[in-house]
């Protein structure tokens, strides 16, 4: 195969004999995100705080995870906004660790993504290495880790690890704080308030999948409903033994109307349409 | 007890939250902000008169907020002004000039003289220390002959041949310095106007949209809106979009009839 | 590395949108850099072919994109090396948000829109913000002029969300030549009346026969 360097000459064509910061291109392996920092140690903090403002994403959510005795449910939102801008309304908030794990997503969208990529890595790293799973315990543990090694850094991550191991479900609630707690009930996020209170009214422990599933369909609903910041699509996903299914993915909107439907009134007159010119 | 806060108002603006507001814009307030005309305004002398221009661009922060506003406002008939700034200063103070113009020609019964407009500009402007944020172009012809001046917010003026002011005015100017001498004649005046306005909307991103000009000349003024188009839509979709019906569900309609309004008369029509 | 102590960004904008459909992507830039209330040039590129079937815009820092692009060509060319084919637009579009997480505390101050072909020839856009957040979508909007394309495009291209069970078809139920033509539209349009879009109009096209490039021209005001 012909080498195509094209796209290398159109940018080093402007550019004089390179400079020697060649991003750790040829140096550490891509095992070990090595994260490059400002070099302005005087003022740091301040450095950090302007340039969070122009990383300003994801800053309203609402996601849920609880254990019962068929396993786990794990429920989240979709809306991803800047300020007043809903800059998406189709994010996968459920990120699918493997088929036994899942990781849900609040805080910054980028920490959250990227972490949890590296927590899978590093998860089959295990598995092939000792021929196990990992425990959920040992997993949330792995990501806690390294949350609390950048912590005071800046990093803004909190995070929910739900999955089936062999001592059955496990939940576990992890922040970019260092915090890491077990659990069998958490909502994270902006819309976490109204989450809780649906979630803790409807819970018990002994339930049928398709009434938890519901349960926790209705709190994101309902979280949805009063925060502003969360919307787009509720999923739900259930871990059991054989791992996780996504058991349902609907339209706020249209969930609203499926709760509350509009009782059709007597139409005095019916409205006809202009004719057209 | 006639305190000092019993004194009957006197009008013009209140500065009782001034400090207020400097302390919490320090905290991190963000202050509402303002239509600012990012602006080209230029003026020159030519042979017989002035000539004034600007651009038509309206901006709100990196929005264009009126792609054809006017610039060049009217303070007597043989007088001008282009105003660059806040888009409701430069609008209230040419307005308020011009009354008292107005007012002055009824008293008088003279043509107004563009000194005394300058006068009445920067007095206000520097009363207001800056607060007023008016940049103006003023020219006009007078029985003593053709004015041209500048007043900036804080009420210092100049008095020049040719002069340029707002965002645009560095683009606007060097179009002056190498192009403008004396004794130019009407259309060449016209020319070189809207050349060096031409200059503030392609190179100044505040600036933008058409040319306006404004011929005055000794008992006789043109105001040429739009004297120039340079910035045609490039592309029109060849076809057009429909807004599907029914993408916002109709839950219930309700019509009120209107109800016909019966006056009843009794008895006989008026007699004659 | 020279001293960073300052602030060090600057805003240079610009606008970039990708549009994928069945089996071709459609990626567009303005091409005006500018600073403040100045142009520095009416003529920047701000699209990057990175590979044979994967093109990346990106508004922003200049100085942070072509340092960014110069990265990924590199990363890409010894892709070259290692496996003897050409990256693929999927594998491009974790390697960009990589390569802008590994800045997560000194970002690229770019915003990007990759597009391309997946490796069943379907059109596909990624989205990402500054620290490489990403999602694949069927098209976006990037830039000084994005909440003013966004909009139009939702109206004119909004698919049901992938997320729903059980799923919808979502495919942008246009023709390449149409999505070029609502292209040229929206920037056009966006033109009118955001200040740093202007100049020219970059046009990448994608599909199986190659890519190709066409410029039209936009107010230059």
């Amino acid at each position: 195969m012909k080498l195509d360097v094209s796209a290398m000459e159109n940018n080093f064509a402007a550019h004089a004999a390179g400079g020697e910061d060649d991003g750790g291109l040829f140096g550490a392996g891509a095992d070990l995100p090595a994260m490059e920092l400002p070099t302005c140690p005087a003022d740091f903090d301040g450095f950090q705080k302007e340039t969070k403002e122009m990383l300003k994403h994801k800053k309203g959510t609402t996601t849920l995870a609880f254990i019962f005795d068929k396993g786990v449910i794990v429920a989240a939102d979709s809306r991803a906004s800047m300020g007043g801008y809903i800059s998406s309304q189709t994010v996968r908030k459920i990120i699918e660790i493997n088929p036994y794990m899942l990781g849900t997503m609040a805080g910054g969208a980028a920490d959250c993504q990227f972490w949890h990529r590296n927590l899978g890595i590093k998860c089959r790293l295990h598995e092939l290495a000792n021929k196990r799973r990992i425990s959920i315990a040992g997993a949330s543990k792995l990501l806690a880790n390294i949350l609390y090694s950048y912590r005071g850094m800046g990093l803004s991550i909190g995070t929910m690890i739900a999955g089936w191991d062999e001592k059955g479900p496990g939940l576990y609630y992890v922040d970019s704080e260092g915090a890491r707690l077990m659990g069998s009930r958490f909502s994270v996020g902006s819309g976490s308030l109204y989450a809780y209170g649906i979630l803790d009214e409807g819970y018990r422990y002994v339930m049928p999948v398709e009434e938890a599933a519901e349960l926790a369909r209705r709190a994101i609903y309902q979280a949805t409903f009063r925060d502003g910041a969360s919307g787009g699509c509720v999923s739900v996903y259930h871990v059991g033994p054989n791992g996780w299914t996504k058991l349902s993915g609907d339209d706020v909107g249209e969930l609203h109307y499926k709760y509350y439907p509009v009782e059709a009134t007597p139409v005095e007159q019916e409205m006809a349409d202009a004719p057209a010119a | 007890m006639a305190g000092a806060t019993d004194l009957p108002p006197k009008g013009g603006f209140s500065y009782d939250n001034c400090a207020r507001n400097a302390m919490l814009v320090e905290k991190g307030l963000k202050m509402p902000g303002f239509l600012k005309t990012g602006t080209t305004i230029v003026g020159l002398v030519f042979q017989d008169g002035v000539v004034l221009g600007a651009d038509t661009r309206a901006t709100e922060g990196p929005i264009v907020a009126d792609k054809n506003c006017e610039k060049i406002h009217y303070m007597a008939p043989n007088i001008y002004c282009c105003g660059a700034g806040t888009a409701a200063d430069t609008e209230a103070v040419t307005d308020m000039v011009s009354s008292q113009l107005q007012l002055h020609r009824y008293a008088t019964g003279r043509e107004s003289r563009v000194v005394t407009s300058l006068t009445l500009l920067k007095s206000h402007l520097f009363s207001y220390q800056g607060h007023v944020s008016a940049a103006l172009v003023l020219g006009g012809v007078d029985v003593t002959g053709p004015h041209l001046h500048t007043v900036y917010p804080h009420g210092s003026t100049d008095t020049l041949p040719f002069a340029t002011m707002g965002s645009g005015s560095l683009a606007a100017m060097s179009v002056f310095e190498s192009k403008y001498k004396e004794g130019l004649t009407r259309e060449e005046g016209i020319q070189l106007v809207a050349e060096a306005i031409r200059g503030g909307i392609f190179n100044d991103l505040g600036s933008g949209s058409n040319v306006d000009v404004c011929v005055i000349t000794k008992g006789k003024t043109e105001y040429l809106r739009n004297h120039q188009l340079p910035n045609p839509r490039t592309y029109v979709s060849s076809k057009g979009y429909n807004f599907t019906k029914g993408q916002t569900v109709v839950l219930s309609t309700k019509i009120t009839q209107l109800k016909p309004k019966v006056e009843v008369t009794e008895g006989d029509a008026m007699e004659e | 590395m020279s001293r960073r102590g300052d602030w060090v960004y600057e805003n240079n904008g610009g606008t970039c949108v990708a549009i994928a459909g069945a089996d071709y992507c459609v990626v567009a830039a303005d091409t005006r850099l500018s600073v403040g209330y100045n142009i520095l040039t009416r003529d920047h590129s701000k699209i990057c072919e990175l590979a044979d079937k994967c093109a990346l815009a990106s508004s922003g820092f200049q100085g942070d994109i072509k340092a960014l692009h110069k990265n990924l060509a590199a990363r890409e060319l010894l892709y070259q090396h290692q496996h003897n084919k050409r990256m693929s637009c999927p594998a491009m579009a974790q390697l960009l948000s990589n390569t802008l997480y590994y800045k997560r505390f000194f970002p690229y101050y770019a915003f990007n829109v990759l597009g391309g072909l997946d490796s069943e020839g379907k059109g596909c856009v990624f989205t990402y913000d500054a620290v490489g957040s990403y999602e694949r979508t069927g098209y976006s909007a990037q830039g000084t002029g994005s909440a003013l394309i966004m909009p139009v495009l939702d109206n004119q291209l909004k698919s049901p969300s992938p997320l729903l069970l059980p799923a919808r078809d979502a495919v942008t139920p246009l023709s390449e030549t149409e999505a070029v033509d609502l292209v040229k539209d929206v920037f056009a349009s966006a033109t009118e009346r955001d200040i740093y879009t202007g100049d020219k109009l970059e046009i990448v096209v994608i599909n199986k026969a190659g890519t190709k490039r066409e410029y039209i021209d936009l107010r230059k005001d």
